[in-house]
């Protein structure tokens, strides 16, 4: 064997080392803490589930808001999706923008704004107050709080979902009798079903870990996450692990419906 | 009937342009043309999934350019067949079917009757496009608009698969239009054959006369004749008994007798390959009006079938003969050879 062929398989040994040491760093820095963590309060997180009152409500709080938060995304934002996937959004570029706008915002930022659009005193937070829909410290806010920094998620996943189906499925479905609405209902919406689900669980998830914008519009009543700051910065940190740590077990729930639906055959590729 | 008349049309950055003819009820058209020049945009369309930009679509008397895919009674099949990949075969055929017992037994006329149960995913490219072929179909549209149906389906299945359309097209007095390549199809199916070239229309006639007279050299050649000339005409001096437009065509050392198409400026001459005849020498007096000599330069066997090529000049003629020509006349490379053309079969453009 030549000197060169010795030298290029060390440096390429070298180099196979270093991504895989870079590799091991990242993940070792992503998971430690989590590991760290359901160490150290999942089993008394879990436990104290059964006694904890207020744990268990501000768990259910959490879901039930985030449900809401997450079939009204859906409900508002999947004829967005749609628009925007095929291209007939007038103002394409622009709405794209402003959907990405809340994403990049922090989120007590993000809260101060929503705060001044549909606080007390803005004529927006008035008029729903007098339907009963006050926004500073209630579900409601909790809700609009948890729509504004996920919904963006959940119409840009649903995007992709929808401009995944061939639009001439659709052609093809009106050639055969369908209105545009009927045929988007027998066609494509089937065949982007996991596509959309799955923007509903990423979203779902992304709502259920929001913290920033809803302790500026709700500290009480209080969700899960607010609840693990509380107790942290009342009573330390080992009295806010077991809520955090059920935070994160509660996370491995919708990471698992995605894997599972992934795992299952994508139904939108077009036939070839 | 399909009438097409002015079609402007946009997909992304493709322009159809300009576009006009007219297919009769019952007729079957042929749409030829490289690949982008247009084929599959036209056919969108006429279908109205795709909107015209500017000019007009009839349909049996109607202007429909207005009007949306779902009322326009057309039924289209696409190249890839695009079978709803979320629905079984029977379910895909019933999509649009106003009578699934209808659908059901014209799938089993077409030979996807073993196919009914099955999912898309477990079809093969052919089996695909005969289930397309159904489902457009079972709606009973009197106009079907096909891209490529039976580019897909094996030999054996194909002819058979003609044979079933052109039943259908009989019984129902269709009218198809018919994208394809294959140039046998055009010849056996069409009554009209539309020429589509970088989106525009480059010609709409009668398939025997787009083969024999073709609008330009780029035609010709799209369309498969052997021999383009380049060159200059002028009329002819005789006169006595020649059919109107017969020109006399230079190109190098080679003249030819032949017909121009219409009076515009004549830039080619084009012969197909089956109107050469070929012998060894000079066979005496000939109805002909060409009589060329040159020397053998290549012999190629497809089947029954030789590709004869002669110098003639340095111009080089080919001459598609039988494979038991070539041997009988002893036509090797070197050999001298004549090749005799009638002026009809020398087409000017």
């Amino acid at each position: 064997m030549s000197d060169a062929a010795v030298r290029g398989r060390g440096t390429h040994r070298v180099a196979a080392a270093g991504v895989v040491a870079g590799a091991v760093l990242l993940l070792a820095l992503l998971g430690l803490p989590i590991v760290a963590l359901l160490l150290r309060g999942g089993v008394s997180g879990l436990g104290q589930l059964g006694s904890d009152r207020e744990l268990r409500a501000a768990l259910w709080l959490t879901a039930q808001t985030a449900t809401v938060a997450t079939l009204l995304a859906m409900l508002l934002g999947t004829p967005l999706a749609y628009l925007l996937a095929r291209g007939r959004m007038p103002a394409g570029a622009l709405v794209g923008a402003l959907l990405d706008l809340p994403l990049l915002i922090p989120h007590p930022v993000a809260g101060m704004a929503l705060l001044l659009a549909f606080g007390r005193a803005s004529p927006a937070g008035a008029a729903l107050a007098q339907i009963g829909l006050a926004v500073v410290g209630s579900r409601t806010g909790i809700v609009l709080a948890m729509l504004f920094v996920a919904a963006p998620l959940y119409v840009s996943a649903a995007r992709e979902a929808i401009a995944r189906v061939d639009e001439r499925y659709e052609s093809v479905a009106r050639t055969l009798g369908d209105s545009p609405v009927r045929a988007v209902w027998r066609v494509t919406r089937p065949l982007a079903g996991r596509g959309l689900v799955a923007a509903a669980v990423v979203m779902w998830a992304r709502a259920v870990s929001e913290f920033g914008a809803i302790v500026i519009l709700t500290y009480n009543p209080k969700v899960a996450s607010v609840l693990s700051y509380d107790r942290f910065t009342g009573e330390g940190l080992d009295a806010a692990l077991p809520v955090a740590a059920v935070l994160v077990i509660l996370a491995l729930v919708p990471l698992l419906v995605l894997r599972s639906l992934r795992a299952g055959t994508a139904l939108g590729e077009p036939a070839r | 009937m399909i009438e097409v008349e002015s079609l402007h049309a946009r997909a992304g950055a493709f322009e159809l342009r300009d576009v006009s003819f007219s297919l009769p009820p019952g007729a079957w058209g042929i749409v030829l043309g490289s690949a982008g020049s247009g084929k599959t945009t036209l056919l969108e369309t006429i279908a109205g999934v795709r909107r015209a930009a500017s000019g007009r679509v009839r349909l049996r008397d109607s202007d429909v350019t207005l009007v949306p895919p779902e009322r326009r009674g057309v039924g289209i099949v696409y190249q890839h067949a695009l079978l709803f990949p979320h629905l079984t075969v029977e379910e895909n055929v019933c999509y649009g079917a106003h009578d699934p017992r209808y659908a059901v037994a014209l799938a089993r006329r077409l030979g996807a009757g073993e196919l009914l149960a099955r999912g898309v995913r477990e079809l093969s490219g052919g089996e695909r496009q005969i289930v397309a072929l159904a489902r457009a179909l079972a709606p009973q549209p009197d106009i079907l608009l096909l891209d490529e149906p039976l580019a897909a389906v094996d030999p054996r299945g194909r002819t058979r698969l003609r044979r079933e359309l052109r039943a259908l097209q009989r019984e129902h007095a269709l009218t198809v239009l018919h994208v394809t390549h294959d140039f046998g199809e055009a010849g056996t199916l069409g009554n009209l054959a539309i020429l589509l070239d970088g989106g525009r229309m480059v010609q709409a006639a009668p398939p025997e006369q787009l083969f024999r007279r073709p609008a330009s050299a780029a035609a010709a050649e799209f369309l498969g004749a052997e021999n383009v000339y380049a060159g200059t005409a002028s009329p002819l001096e005789s006169g006595a008994g020649d059919e109107p437009g017969t020109m006399l065509f230079r190109a190098g050392s080679l003249s030819l007798v032949g017909l121009a198409a219409a009076s515009v400026p004549i830039a080619h001459a084009v012969i197909r390959g089956e109107d050469v005849v070929l012998a060894r020498e000079h066979v005496g007096v000939s109805s002909a009006r060409n009589v060329v000599e040159g020397v053998v330069a290549e012999v190629v066997t497809h089947g029954a079938l030789a590709r004869v090529t002669l110098d003639v000049g340095g111009l080089p003629l080919v001459a598609t003969v039988t494979a038991g020509s070539v041997s009988e006349l002893g036509l090797l490379p070197g050999s001298r050879a004549v090749a005799t053309i009638k002026a009809t079969a020398v087409h000017l453009c």
